[in-house]
């Protein structure tokens, strides 16, 4: 029954601050279903930690896997609220684009998300991560300008169609399963299709047609490349916490159902043909997306290529699979997700105070605003993977299994995309930062919302480049158990 | 043998050609209402076929789907796409970047590439190869639709083409996937349609026009 409980005060969330006209009230009402949630999602996690995987009803179980995203999706969302109590002090009222608007659907945003992690069934699993793109799409379209009409409509199409792809899989799978002998009722059941996986070996084509149209799906939210169109626009003209929402949050759920799927498939045809595809679409994604930074004029755009090269990382390390493929990937999905958020709070506030966003007409922000680019330096020397920051640690790792398997040609491309990024990085970072200011700050100082929530990211990411602690590994452990 | 049995026999032997002549018709259509009719006739040929199935395979789940199907892709959807033209006081063309000619070609292309593509996979299935061929072409037509056809209508519909494909594909191969996650994707297919039409309002509100294809500041 605990399943159900942050999926209920989800949707009697958003119910509740959907029903307080006052934006201040609406806040206040945000900030402690946030909280409620956060500790239901808590709750869970110790449960599975303690007693092992959890059950309610046929839809839905939770296991080590799902604990370890639900630990992300609670770190990540509860930062989010926080910053964006203060992001949107000055919303005004307006259809659709209220703080009460933004609120609710942001905790239906959450719903789907936590039933993704929480799907036992393929099939309802699916229907969750439509729900994703459903609900955030008015997120992306929030501020109602032409960019922001644009990127929504982009994303709500993109989105479905590359999601209706992963439906054709999941059918393709379902008959996979049907042929091989199981019970229609139980063949979209995750377990249930883990065991009877190695009889669906016998005739692995249809498995395999399945991966396919699955990694297109799922990869289209991901934002593999070449399905990423969607992704830098809709990162750049949502509100910003719905951007750090989006990359650290959603692009992991996607990736979490990939991974379902990942491990079905290695079971019944043998792992090399899906970590193939791992392979390709993450050095692709990693390649184009690498390049991409460099010619990138807007912030969040260079954020949201990063996002997508970042997701390439996290594929490479699954793809290579091994025991230190595994726990790199799994590592950094969460250490790219708290980089990526205080990179995405830096730039909300470079927003708030300058009003653009196209680092060509801001410089010397080192000297006009000096809390941020501190943050701004902290993040992005943490995502493009330089020790002390975590995301050394889980990249590290990877490299290391690439060399291992003796993946030479991998470990190379690896290595010159995160240079190519490194230098991207120092390039647009010096020319913002450096230089005379040339524009008047419109609140030079942090408010506590905001150091707040940058204070603890920047601390996680120096803490767990130094050392990781034993609980955590323990269900990273846990969680890679499950993958094998 | 009974009427319904002939009935039957008859719906399954026939609806890949119905379900052709509407993905022919469909691409040379140059109204948007047009259009919204073509899909519902499409959808009623895919009810009947649901029904036929239930009947054939004592399936009393099919009926339900049946049901469904009929009330939301033949009724409910059409109309709520009339209404919606109706308000959004647009120009009736679909706006076509191709021909009706070249528009038959490739549709004439992608039956024979559904043929060819459902070939070797229809012997190791045991479906019948024209109902798989006819849901691979409405998935391909469906997706052309989307890319070829200006208005955002437009592209709203190819999807709705485009997943009746694949609700054809689960229907052909497996006698659709349980009720429960078939009613959940009927619910995510409303909720998105109602977000594309919020969408297309706010795209003509802000552009003054519903041409997609217009829609290009945000690149690179």
């Amino acid at each position: 029954m605990i399943l159900l409980l942050p999926l209920a005060i989800a949707l009697l969330g958003a119910g509740l601050v959907l029903s307080l006209r006052n934006p201040r009230v609406a806040t206040r009402a945000a900030l402690l279903v946030g909280g409620l949630e956060i500790v239901a999602l808590g709750t869970i996690v110790w449960q599975v930690y303690e007693h092992g995987v959890l059950r309610a009803g046929r839809y839905l179980r939770a296991d080590a896997l799902s604990s370890f995203f639900l630990v992300n999706i609670a770190f990540i969302s509860g930062l989010v609220l926080v910053y964006a109590s203060g992001y949107l002090r000055h919303t005004g009222e307006g259809r659709f684009s209220s703080p009460r608007w933004f609120y609710a659907l942001v905790f239906l945003f959450l719903f789907t998300m936590v039933s993704v992690c929480l799907s036992a069934n393929l099939g309802l699993l699916w229907i969750m991560m439509e729900g994703t793109t459903l609900a955030s799409a008015l997120l992306v379209g929030f501020y109602n300008t032409e960019g922001a009409v644009e990127a929504g409509w982009k994303y709500l199409m993109v989105c479905t169609v590359g999601i209706a792809f992963a439906l054709f899989g999941t059918i393709v799978l379902y008959l996979a399963a049907v042929k091989a002998g199981m019970n229609p009722a139980a063949a979209l059941d995750w377990v249930s299709l883990m065991d009877a996986a190695p009889r669906m070996g016998f005739d692995p084509h249809l498995v395999k047609l399945a991966f396919i149209f699955v990694i297109v799906g799922y990869g289209t939210k991901i934002g593999f490349v070449p399905m990423h169109s969607w992704l830098p626009d809709a990162h750049a003209e949502a509100p910003t916490p719905i951007s750090a929402l989006l990359s650290a949050v959603l692009l992991n759920c996607a990736m979490y159902a990939l991974m379902r799927y990942d491990t079905i498939a290695s079971r019944a045809t043998g792992p090399v043909f899906p970590h193939t595809l791992l392979l390709i679409f993450g050095l692709m994604s990693m390649v184009v997306a690498g390049l991409l930074i460099l010619v990138q004029r807007n912030l969040k755009r260079l954020m949201a290529y990063s996002s997508v090269e970042h997701m390439g990382i996290i594929a490479i390390g699954l793809g290579l699979g091994g025991p230190l493929g595994l726990f790199g990937a799994l590592l950094h999905v969460f250490n790219h997700a708290v980089g990526k958020s205080l990179l995405f709070f830096s730039a909300g506030n470079v927003r708030q105070n300058f009003g653009t966003l196209r680092m060509d007409s801001v410089s010397g922000m080192a000297r006009t605003l000096p809390q941020t680019s501190a943050a701004l330096v902290l993040g992005s020397l943490a995502i493009v993977g330089l020790p002390p920051f975590s995301l050394f640690v889980s990249e590290f790792a990877i490299l290391s299994e690439a060399f291992t398997e003796a993946h030479y040609a991998v470990a190379a491309v690896f290595l010159a995309v995160l240079s190519v990024v490194f230098g991207g990085f120092a390039y647009h970072l010096l020319r913002l930062l450096c230089g005379e200011p040339n524009r008047v700050p419109a609140n030079g100082k942090l408010i506590p919302s905001e150091y707040i929530v940058m204070g603890i990211a920047a601390f996680c990411l120096l803490f767990f480049g130094t050392r990781i602690p034993h609980v955590f590994t323990v269900v990273l452990q846990r969680a890679m158990a499950v993958l094998r | 043998m009974g009427l319904v049995e002939i009935a039957t026999g008859k719906v399954l032997s026939s609806f890949s050609v119905f379900l052709f002549l509407t993905v022919l018709l469909l691409v040379v259509a140059r109204r948007i209402s047009t259009c919204i009719l073509l899909f519902s006739v499409q959808s009623a040929i895919i009810a009947a076929e649901v029904f036929a199935t239930g009947f054939q395979e004592r399936l009393a789940e099919a009926y339900v789907v049946g049901a469904l199907v009929f009330l939301i892709k033949v009724v409910a959807i059409p109309r709520a796409f009339f209404l919606l033209v109706d308000r959004l006081k647009t120009s009736r063309d679909v706006k076509a970047s191709t021909t009706p000619t070249q528009s038959v070609f490739i549709a004439v292309a992608m039956i024979y590439l559904s043929y060819a593509a459902v070939h070797s996979y229809g012997q190791t299935v045991h479906v019948p190869e024209d109902a798989l061929a006819a849901a691979v072409a409405l998935i391909l037509t469906g997706a052309f639709l989307m890319v070829s056809r200006r208005k955002a209508l437009m592209q709203m519909l190819g999807l709705l083409v485009l997943e009746n494909g694949i609700f054809l594909a689960a229907l052909t191969t497996t006698f659709g996937m349980p009720l429960v996650i078939e009613i959940g994707i009927f619910f995510d297919i409303l909720i998105g349609l109602l977000l594309m039409g919020i969408f297309t309002f706010r795209i003509r509100d802000t552009f003054d026009h519903l041409d997609v294809s217009k829609l290009r500041r945000l690149r690179g």
